[in-house]
């Protein structure tokens, strides 16, 4: 209970220094619970997701860091690894890969590299793995890229 | 940062002119030959900054592959230049041990040996206004090697004294142009040796002028980036435990529970081993035995008195 309100409490603190050290993440703490913490992301650049930001909702387990927060995307997402109705994500350092090393800010790297590198053999969203394990890589992407425009855009006009 | 290096150069290097000034005659062709080495390695640097992007023993190697005695000229160089900074904890103190290397050089035969004092003068100031504060740790790292090397002097002297004979004639005749230039500013202001100097390490850098300033920087960056990189992960103590951020303590900071290096403070150790028990760096398993193994290697009241209570943690 102590070490993980501690040591979020750091990287809290560490989160406010390095603000702009990390432009396409944003974390930002529940103003009165410091185990509900939410994520904005960019879409990194050259993927169906570039242009749009993407919100995550981490939510903290009390033995953190010994276990892993629990993260989901709350914006919806075309990607094989994130399921298309909850938002959660199959990524191995959220399970059984996690390590105490990890902080909330390195989890944000770790998804936008999932974002960029989707793996369609472990799929949570199975239309959008099947798109790609059949090689229907411009399918997946306009799909991935209509949904970003729709979902993860701010509305024009 | 290049106009440091110039500055402690030309620092370090002063009083040993002023030295210089007493005996002059008889020095000047020591200057000579001081300068051009000075001119040599600056062009040398240069083009390997430019071209090898490769690391500091493949320039050793680089350096003069016609001669045989290169390998021995180049290894003293390189040890002192660490012993030097070993001794060197301010510019004073180094620049009082220039003077007293000197004018013991001065009189034997071997005087050449005040040109190969000005090498280490170079690369042990840049190095030290690029490598910042990992200048400690080089310093025990190469005094390390020095031992062996600088009982040596006296015959590694005598090889290099005759080795220049040989590089005289090597000099290519650009180089010889630019002594004559020097030569002749020289003996137009003898009265101010110093500044005279100061002007001649400008001089050097001319004939690649272009090129020096770029050079330099890339230089410090090679030779200090490896030796960080080798701290960093072998030698350096995090700070603080990365699991729970509190700071680690001296008892945390011996404590090496896995050989991948990964430190973390006991406390955290404790609790990963009554849970899955996997290192956080490498996520292998902690091994029991090589957590006592490790610990007692390192030797000392203090770290036995770890191995104990490690081996106390993980039976709990």
């Amino acid at each position: 209970m102590q070490t993980s309100r501690a040591r979020l409490f750091k990287e809290y603190k560490e989160v406010q220094r390095e603000k702009v050290a990390d432009p396409d993440i944003q974390l930002v703490c529940d103003d009165t619970n410091i185990f509900k913490w939410t994520a904005l992301i960019k879409g990194p650049s050259e993927t169906p997701y570039e242009g749009g930001v993407f919100q995550l909702a981490f939510a903290v387990p009390e033995p953190y860091p010994l276990q892993p927060p629990q993260v989901r995307f709350l914006t919806k997402i075309f990607h094989p690894n994130v399921h298309f109705k909850t938002g959660e994500i199959c990524l191995d350092i959220l399970k059984n890969a996690w390590s105490p090393a990890w902080t909330l800010q390195s989890v944000c790297r770790a998804i936008i590299a999932l974002m960029a590198h989707p793996e369609p053999d472990s799929p949570l969203n199975c239309d959008s793995g099947n798109l790609l394990r059949s090689g229907d890589v411009r399918g997946f992407n306009s799909m991935a890229r209509m949904y970003t425009r729709l979902a993860a855009m701010p509305k024009k006009g | 940062m290049i106009s440091d290096s110039i500055t402690n150069a030309s620092a370090t290097a002063a009083p040993s002119a002023r030295d210089f000034g007493k005996k002059k005659r008889t020095n000047r062709t020591a200057k000579l030959k001081q300068s051009k080495l000075g001119l040599r390695r600056e062009q040398w640097l240069s083009q390997v900054a430019m071209v090898n992007k490769g690391g500091k023993e493949e320039m050793d190697a680089n350096r003069k592959p016609g001669s045989e005695k290169s390998d021995q000229r180049d290894r003293p160089v390189v040890n002192l230049d660490g012993h030097q900074r070993g001794e060197e904890d301010d510019n004073n103190s180094g620049a009082n041990r220039h003077e007293s290397f000197m004018e013991s050089l001065s009189n034997s035969p071997n005087s050449i040996l005040s040109g190969m004092n000005s090498i280490p003068n170079f690369s042990s100031s840049s190095s030290s206004g690029s490598g910042g504060s990992c200048s400690g740790n080089i310093t025990e790292e190469e005094d390390a090697d020095d031992d062996g090397c600088l009982d040596d002097w006296e015959a590694i002297a005598d090889a290099l004294a005759a080795d220049d004979e040989k590089h005289e004639k090597e000099n290519p005749p650009e180089f010889s142009e630019e002594h004559e230039h020097e030569n002749i500013q020289q003996s137009a202001c003898e009265s101010d040796v110093a500044v005279s100097r100061k002007q001649k390490s400008n001089q050097a850098w001319r004939p690649d002028d272009e090129l020096r300033p770029q050079g330099l920087p890339n230089l410090g960056k090679q030779r200090s980036s490896p030796v960080m990189n080798f701290h960093y992960s072998s030698v350096a103590v995090p700070s603080s435990c990365p699991i729970c951020y509190e700071d680690l303590d001296l008892t945390d900071s011996n404590f090496l529970p896995c050989p991948c290096g990964f430190r973390l403070c006991l406390f955290c150790h404790k609790t990963i081993c009554d849970g899955d028990g996997r290192c956080p760096g490498c996520r292998k398993p902690y091994e029991r035995n090589t957590v006592k193994v490790e610990t007692s290697v390192q030797g000392g009241g203090l770290t036995i008195r770890l191995a104990r209570s490690s081996s106390m943690f993980c039976r709990s």
